[in-house]
């Protein structure tokens, strides 16, 4: 109990000894999970749209909200005439929103936004007899976009292409951008907890001298060390506190995935990871600076 | 036997050959002068016993433990038997006295109340209780000599080590040194000093130990600084 006492004492006397040093080193730290937490989220949020996406349905009409049920309903037969499909589905705005909170209620990680203005669309879902004429079929009804009845269309098959792609890309750009990030990190908690030990020589020898074990020389920088990194994570949860709500909302705009977001479990996994990972890169850049300085 | 060396032999990684063919015994409670030119071996010889460094060959026990085949682990529990006082006192300037006096026993784990009361004690010893509070700078070099004596003194070492105690200091200031080192060796510690002091060796005719060139020419009970 003293012994923690006293290593926490000194590692924190340690951190403000060199406070331009310490706060550089905090501050990378802090950008690195930022990156990391982006990443994380961007690629939890994307698989999520994948996951909503692929349903059944090969083709979705999105109707005008005002289109005339007797349009829509010539639409439909049209639709149903051509050779190449097999079924078509007319779905609410309402049976669209009932889906989709069923989804949510299946997935844990995401939770529904404050819906109480409906933003879903009417559709009609095509399911086509072979997929080889889903181009054909997109095609023809692509043209009528824009005239009065059909809003929109999507194409299940394309969008989780190239939603895959975006994640694929994502995650290994965001790997290397990651990994980058976390050697710059742990040089510069390795050079500040070596600044940190070479301020303090003086004491170190004499600790040794007198009989101080090695691990009560080492443990006050390692904690200093994770001090570096705990503060980091601190700075980057507040950041992302900060522009979570806004980058969210944007992010779902640009996902067209209304409103789904990241659940509350999800944040705090996230941010105990965040914790965590910031303790184990200062405790082991730390570890590393003192193995190879305080050696013999 | 406290302290033996058998065949002990040092040559540093440049060449130079600071020991040799070193065979010596110390009992308990014994008072040592270590005399010879600079040069001759005597820091040498103190580093081994603390296991600063180690023999290039030959064998260093103390109070039964091999120094030269002791785990890397085990070093920090073998100098906690034995107080150094350094010739440059290595005194930390940001630290008060007491606070350099205490920190011996705050790095090797003791609880509060012990580095307390032990630092008490140990001022009390060098008589240094009324500078408690000043910082290095503020001492003379015998009241800086004291404070090194203390530190040296406070976690109760079986044996003291004093490399050139009397360095820089005037003749009054050495001769209350050495009253407080005999009352050290009152108290059943065992004291291994270097010197350079002629007049101190002669005065105090303890077991004197010549080197020259790192090898022991004199070993004598009641000894003179010169033979
Ligand atoms: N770290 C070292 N590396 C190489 N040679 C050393 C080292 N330390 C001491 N020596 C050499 O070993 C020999 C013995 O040195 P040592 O310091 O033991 O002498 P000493 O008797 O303490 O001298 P002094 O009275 O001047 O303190 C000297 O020739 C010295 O140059
Ligand atoms: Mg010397």
């Amino acid at each position: 109990m003293r012994r923690i006492g006293y290593v926490v004492a000194a590692a924190w006397q340690g951190f403000w000894r060199n406070p331009v040093m310490s706060v550089a080193s905090t501050l990378t730290v802090a950008v690195m999970l930022l990156l990391f937490a982006f990443f994380v989220m961007t690629d939890r949020g994307l698989q999520a749209a994948v996951g909503i996406l692929e349903s059944k349905v090969e083709l979705v009409v999105y109707l005008e909200d005002d289109a005339k049920p007797t349009d829509v309903l010539e639409l439909r037969r049209r639709i149903e005439n051509d050779p190449a499909v097999e079924a078509v589905a007319y779905i609410s705005k309402e049976q669209a929103l009932e889906r989709l909170k069923e989804i949510a209620r299946r997935r844990p990680e995401l939770a529904l936004e404050d819906v109480t203005t409906n933003p879903l669309p009417n559709s009609l879902e095509v399911k086509l007899a072979s997929a080889q004429e889903t181009r054909r079929v997109s095609g023809m009804l692509r043209e009528e976009v824009g005239k009065g009845v059909i809003y929109d269309l999507v194409d299940n098959p394309t969008v989780v292409d190239k939603l895959l792609t975006i994640t694929r890309v994502l995650s290994i750009g965001g790997l290397a951008v990651l990994g980058m990030m976390l050697f710059v990190a742990l040089f510069v908690i390795v050079n500040t907890i070596r600044i940190a030990v070479h301020a303090r020589r003086d004491e170190i020898e004499i600790m040794k001298l007198v009989g101080a074990t090695d691990w009560f020389v080492r443990w006050p920088f390692i904690v200093e060390g994770m001090l570096v990194g705990v503060f980091g994570a601190i700075v980057a949860l507040a950041a992302i506190a900060a522009v979570a709500g806004p980058v969210a909302s944007s992010l779902v705009g640009f996902l067209d995935i209304v409103p789904v977001s990241l659940g509350p479990n999800f944040i705090a996994q996230l941010a105990a990871g965040l914790i965590g990972f910031a303790l184990l890169v200062g405790g082991a850049g730390a570890t590393f600076s003192v193995r190879t300085h305080l050696a013999k | 036997m406290l302290i033996a060396l058998d065949d002990v032999s040092k040559q540093y990684p440049n060449g130079t050959e600071a020991l040799r063919d070193i065979d010596l015994r110390i009992d308990a409670g014994e008072f040592v002068f270590i005399v010879g030119s600079s040069g001759a071996g005597k820091s040498t010889l103190n580093r081994l016993l603390i296991r600063e460094e180690l023999p290039s060959s030959g064998s260093v026990v103390i109070d039964g433990t091999d120094v030269v085949r002791m785990k890397r682990s085990q070093v920090p529990f073998l100098r906690r038997k034995i107080g150094v006082v350094f010739q440059d006192f290595k005194l930390l300037p940001n630290k008060t006295v007491a606070e350099n006096v205490a920190f011996a026993l705050i790095v090797t784990d003791h609880p509060a109340r012990a580095v307390r009361e032990e630092t008490e004690r140990a001022l009390a010893l060098v008589n240094l209780t009324q500078r408690r509070t000043h910082f290095p700078r503020e001492l003379s070099g015998g009241e800086q000599q004291r404070t090194a004596i203390a530190r040296a003194l406070v976690n109760r070492p079986r044996i003291l080590i004093a490399d050139e105690p009397t360095g820089n200091l005037d003749p009054v200031t050495t001769w209350e040194i050495i009253k407080l080192l005999i009352r050290v060796r009152e108290l059943g510690t065992t004291l291994l000093i270097s010197t350079h002091n002629a007049e101190i060796v002669n005065a105090l005719r303890q077991r004197v130990l010549h080197l020259d060139h790192g090898a022991i020419v004199r070993d004598e009970r009641q000894g003179r600084y010169a033979a």
